[in-house]
């Protein structure tokens, strides 16, 4: 335990913050430019940060290309007798 | 009448745009196609039923989700809930726990995710992926679906769900956490890095 909060106290507070502030900037949410530069200044000089960043960026462009699972026809056929019944 | 006639060709031509999305969001909701069915039938019923309500027809798309998202945790959530799951405690960790838990991921597997074997990205980043969405408590998948999947915005899934973007924003956070966690193991099981 003790060690485990030692590492904790070395962690790198820009690496934290950088992680706080990732995924929106990689889904494109982040809409405060300071914090766009600091992650994009921190992604281009920390080499773990980097790779984490790059990891997941692919996983953002696997997930968009997920198929949507198509409904079955049954649910089509009852959808239009619903909605012409309205 | 006229209106009437409108209003029924404008709530047709919507849920035949969105009847996918709203299936494939109600199968990962539900993760039983005869429930997922069901609960997009009930969602145009009540959609119908509460149109008036919809301000600004350009937001549709929310507005149904979220009609969707409310009968599924009125009359679906408990037969979905797996006998193992329990509901995740959001408080358990707060935000400085999820990223020390990130931070620790060693290195030794970004290093190897820069050049990994083509065949075993594949499956990692395709039905391991998924299998790790469907494993995600349900709070976070909901939100990793709706935004990663879907392509809904961080304000849109915050409507759909009735919380604020904040809320949206922590558990997007959290969620994407759990599923590089669970990569990661997925690569261990596999052997990797060698």
């Amino acid at each position: 335990m003790t060690h485990e909060h030692d590492k904790r106290d070395n962690l790198d507070n820009d690496c934290l913050e950088a992680f706080d502030h990732l995924y929106a900037y990689l889904n494109g949410e982040l809409k405060d430019q300071s914090k766009v530069a600091m992650i994009e200044h921190h992604l281009q000089h920390c080499r773990s940060c980097f790779s984490r960043a790059e990891f997941e960026r692919e996983i953002n462009q696997r997930l968009k290309k997920t198929d949507t699972q198509s409904p079955p026809s049954s649910l089509s056929e009852r959808m239009k007798k619903l909605i012409d019944n309205f | 009448m006229n209106e009437r006639n409108d209003n029924k060709a404008f709530f047709s031509r919507c849920m035949n745009e969105h009847m996918a999305s709203l299936y494939s969001v109600a199968m990962r909701l539900t993760r039983n196609s005869a429930n997922a069915e069901d609960l997009v039938a009930d969602t145009a019923t009540r959609a119908w039923c509460a149109l008036d309500s919809l301000e600004d027809r350009a937001r549709f798309r929310p507005w149904v989700f979220r009609i969707l998202h409310n009968g599924y945790i009125s009359d679906y959530r408990k037969q979905s809930v797996r006998p193992d799951e329990t509901l995740y405690d959001e408080l358990a960790y707060d935000d400085s726990e999820i990223a020390y838990l990130l931070i620790q991921q060693p290195d030794e597997f970004l290093s190897w995710w820069a050049n990994p074997e083509r065949e075993v990205a594949n499956k990692l980043l395709g039905e391991d992926l998924l299998a790790a969405i469907e494993d995600l408590p349900e709070a976070f998948r909901v939100v990793v679906v709706l935004i990663n999947i879907e392509g809904l915005s961080y304000d849109e899934a915050a409507e759909v769900l009735g919380v604020s973007p904040g809320t949206i924003r922590s558990r997007m956070n959290r969620g994407r956490t759990l599923l590089q966690k669970a990569l990661w193991q997925h690569a261990q099981d596999a052997g990797f890095p060698r």
